[in-house]
């Protein structure tokens, strides 16, 4: 029995639009085991909600999927059918995104819509409103009883993200996708959703991809690592392995640009200068040459995404130093 | 300047791309044409008796034949052409405009004026237009004029709400907020930053109102409360072959068939139009 | 010098919700001071009743000497010359209907001065921010979130001010672009001789760009001083707090932590003593009374269990 719940194989998304064709992801490849909590690393524009949108086949008309596959539990999900797929929704894998309103449906009751969600269990009411409340208490909700009558604008953005926890969590599925769950929430506030994510994936044991763009979060909550940019994987690796040796200039200077970890006052902040490259007219070579510091002629040539050591990868020629010396 | 060429061309690019639009662009396209060069093109002169030529049916010579009074029907359903959208265009756009700055100023402005506002279109609303109309009509005398201003009057409150919607909307976003705090006065923000986008949703609303204005205008004509003859009106073209049904039937054709045309093409055209303006807005967003 | 802002007590209330509960701060010439607090602190609220966006039923706001709480627009609108502000959403801010030369040069036609020549002020302010000449013609849906934060700096600047609100400047903006705006904003105000307020919840980004900060809770200034005074030794619990709460890019950093119990308490029900007793983790019964502001060697404090 493997233990890859998720495997990402050569997938390459784009979308067709009136200025040509968004190449929005390039033959990305990752995956997932079970009980593991996989992050995704990317600033804007890198893919991830393509990402995201074609693991759940929610896509918009004009996505074309040009290659690869998206494996869950053996199973192509790009190919199942709409049937198969509705299923596995919401019960084998479940989603929370940043704006937790837009998991709740505002007219209708916290309770109604998640006795809703347990549509496929085969108990009564009663008893699928306690489960309900059970899992509001396990979110650190108080009164959960109470609770379960009121509105989601009758509570705070951090409870609201909270129940939005609960709810993809009563299903325990295999897998836990988190949008950006943190970025909308004040630092208190993301602490508290982070530990109390951990609580919960240590009982549930459902992985966790985990995508964000805060790396303290990443480092604190996540095993495994994929740093996306641009549309492509440009490193994956353990948590510790990318923060402690990466092996990719933009890991690299993402790290160093975090201003956590910065400790005395700079009188100026390192950046990356430049700006990401326009989907629909990519560069030659290397997606990250023109804001790279380091490039050189070879990098007119795409890097593959090479393992460096077990479990460690990255797309740079600098970590293939040529025959000849330069 | 500048922008709003694209912008245009941008929009037309767009409804032409849906066959039905395109079909309500080539439709409306042609009333307007001819209704602008009817003076021109008319074959013959729609309002001269001509009794000998009387009551013919449609013919090489009369393409719609001639009604009792010898008049070529072709001319007049041109001419008439005409008569809807001088109707229609300024009341519809009169409309239009009263109602986008009654609407915007009930929507920005102090609570007790937009309550005025609110109180004054409802009132307005609650009046049914024919109604209103017949007794305008009564009192001042049928004519062009009086078409126009009842429509207008009555439209109003429409686009009044809808600016008034929008308005209220927009207030509370961050870049009417960023204006304020430049010290942008009321005028300036109406004007210059909530109209540009609001006036997309109304175009398309006014768009829509055109085939009902043209009914409307048609249905007064019809019961000899609008244009007064000899002066041409669809409306009094249907009159006229309703009364002399089994003699002059084509006259029916000739009166009904382009407000039907129009109501199609105005239609499709609004509907297209909606269909690309709205898109844009959320994305401009 | 005298201060180029000066609030005392300021109040202001929604209806029945007190936001701000009397808040006083004062920001020099030439400094930075960054107003930190979480959602409900009520510091956006400041700043706007600072600007007379918002309404402040008590207090004082002095500019440059001049009072300037509850008077009227037409006596505000000369002001705007000289206090600019930003906003949170840096496209959102942007009129989505007119293009960037227009975007930036709509305060010198607020203020009447169209005898200017617009086009060569738009280019001199694109090259402040750093933005290529040839982004006058775009439009803010064209713009990414850096390059309209950017625009959002040069409007702010078209006037010259000599003080800037600005709202949460970082925010929505990725890691490695933050640097480069608060890298202009510090270049700008060294090179300008600008005064700043900053509010944000980022306390990474006060550490590099504020000279004195002040944390806000529930309306009202719970702690005030230099940065480097604050991060080094925080003396109030929740500023402790604040700064702990902060993960770091390392798995392996070990983290003191100090976690707040529940959530901040509804602005209609303020509890008693002091209002952060509640979840403050150094809590006692002399909490039941209420703290006062105190300030000790330009560091102030409301706490009656301080660290």
């Amino acid at each position: 029995m493997s233990d890859t719940l998720l495997e990402i194989d050569n997938l390459s998304v784009d979308y067709e639009t009136a200025r040509g064709d968004l190449k929005a992801l390039r033959d990305i490849s990752f995956d997932v085991k079970k009980g593991e909590i996989v992050g995704i690393v990317g600033e804007s524009g890198c893919g991830k909600s393509t990402l995201i949108s074609s693991i759940l086949r929610l896509t918009a008309p004009n996505t074309r999927f040009r290659q690869g596959e998206v494996r869950f539990k053996g199973d192509d999900l790009l190919t199942m059918p709409e049937r198969q797929m509705r299923n596995l929704r919401g019960s084998d894998i479940s989603i929370i995104f940043q704006d937790p309103m837009q998991t709740h449906n505002p007219v209708l009751s916290i309770g109604r819509q998640m006795v809703d969600i347990q549509h496929r269990t085969k108990v009564s009411k009663s008893e699928k409103r306690s489960i309900a409340a059970k899992m509001l208490a396990a979110v650190g909700i108080p009164d959960p009883e109470a609770r379960l009558k009121q509105y989601p604008h009758e509570f705070s953005g951090g409870m609201r993200q909270r129940i939005a926890i609960a709810m993809a969590l009563m299903s325990e599925p295999d897998l836990l996708i988190a949008d950006e769950p943190t970025t909308a929430l004040d630092a208190t506030l993301e602490v508290q959703i982070i530990e109390r994510l951990q609580e919960l994936q240590r009982e549930f044991h459902c992985a966790i991809l985990f995508i964000s763009h805060h790396l303290g979060v990443i480092a604190e909550l996540c095993d495994r690592v994929v740093v996306m940019y641009a549309g492509a994987v440009v490193e994956s690796g353990d948590v510790r392995e990318i923060f402690h040796d990466p092996k990719h200039p933009y890991t690299r200077r993402l790290i160093e640009c975090d201003p956590g970890h910065i400790k005395e006052r700079a009188r100026v902040l390192p950046t990356i200068p430049g700006e990401v490259p326009d989907l629909a007219n990519l560069p030659d070579g290397c997606i990250f040459r023109d804001r790279c510091e380091q490039a050189t002629d070879r990098c007119a040539q795409v890097p593959p995404l090479e393992k460096l050591k077990e479990g460690h990868f990255a797309a740079c020629w600098l970590n293939h130093p040529e025959e000849s010396s330069t | 300047m500048a922008k709003s060429h694209s912008e245009l061309s941008i929009i037309l690019r767009g409804v032409a791309k849906d066959p039905l639009g395109l079909l309500g662009l080539i439709i409306v396209g042609m009333i307007v044409f001819s209704a602008i060069f009817a003076a021109w093109i008319v074959p013959y002169d729609p309002i001269g008796m001509n009794i000998p030529d009387r009551m013919q049916a449609p013919s090489l010579s009369h393409w719609l034949g001639t009604d009792s009074l010898g008049r070529d029907t072709l001319s007049r359903v041109i001419m008439g052409g005409q008569v809807a959208l001088k109707v229609a265009l300024p009341a519809v756009f009169g409309a239009m405009a009263i109602g986008l700055t009654l609407g915007m100023i009930a929507g920005y402005g102090p609570k007790w004026l937009d309550n005025f506002l609110m109180l004054f279109f409802d009132t307005v609303r609650s009046f049914p237009t024919v109604m209103f109309a017949l007794a305008v009509v009564a009192l001042i005398g049928p004519s062009l004029q009086t078409i126009v201003f009842v429509v207008m009057a009555t439209s109003i409150p429409t686009y009044g709400r809808v600016a008034r919607t929008q308005t209220l909307t927009l207030r509370n976003s961050e870049f009417i907020l960023a204006e304020r705090a430049m010290g942008a006065s009321m005028t300036r923000i109406l004007g210059v930053h909530m109209l540009p986008n609001i006036i997309g949703v109304l175009a398309v609303l006014a768009a829509m109102d055109i085939p009902t204005v043209i009914a409307l205008e048609a249905g007064l004509s019809f019961l000899g409360l609008g244009v007064k003859p000899p002066t041409p009106s669809w409306g009094a073209l249907l009159k006229d072959g309703y009364a002399l049904i089994r003699q002059t039937p084509w006259l029916v054709v000739g009166g009904g068939l382009p407000i039907i045309l129009a109501t199609l093409g105005f239609t499709f055209l609004g509907e297209s139009l909606r269909d690309v303006v709205d898109p844009k807005l959320r994305k401009n967003r | 010098m005298s201060p180029i802002l000066e609030v005392k007590g300021l109040q202001t209330s929604f209806g029945a919700v007190n936001v701000l509960a009397g808040v006083s701060f004062a920001v020099e010439p030439g400094e930075t001071y960054a107003m930190v607090g979480e959602s409900g602190s009520g510091k956006t609220t400041v700043i706007r009743a600072i600007a007379g966006l918002a309404p402040a039923q008590a207090g004082s706001v002095k500019f440059d000497g001049e009072e300037i709480r509850g008077i009227s627009e037409r006596a505000m609108r000369p002001l705007r010359k000289d206090i600019a502000m930003m906003f949170q959403d840096p496209t959102g801010s942007l009129s989505p209907r007119l293009t960037v030369r227009n975007l930036v040069t709509e305060p010198y036609r607020i203020q009447g001065m169209k005898d200017k020549d617009l086009d060569a002020e738009a280019k001199r302010l694109l090259e402040l921010v750093n933005l290529p000449a040839h982004f006058a013609d775009r439009y803010p849906y064209q713009l990414s979130g850096g390059q309209a934060r950017r625009v959002g700096v040069a409007r702010a600047l078209a006037l010259e001010p000599k003080l800037i609100l600005a709202d949460e400047p970082t925010a929505g903006l990725d890691v490695s672009v933050q640097g480069e705006l608060l890298n202009l904003l510090n270049d700008l105000r060294d090179r300008l001789g600008l005064s700043m307020v900053i509010i944000t919840h980022n306390l990474n980004v006060v550490r590099h760009i504020a000279d004195r900060m002040g944390i806000l809770y529930l309306g009202r200034l719970v702690e005030e001083g230099t940065t480097e005074a604050i991060f080094d030794e925080p003396r109030h619990p929740y500023t402790h707090c604040l700064l702990s709460a902060n993960p770091e890019p390392d798995p392996d950093a070990r983290l003191e932590r100090i976690a707040l119990k529940g959530e901040p308490p509804s602005l209609l029900i303020r509890p008693k003593g002091c209002e952060f007793r509640e979840r403050c983790p150094m809590a006692s019964d002399i909490c039941m009374q209420t703290p006062i502001w105190e300030v000790e060697n330009g560091h102030g404090l409301r706490c009656l269990t301080p660290r």
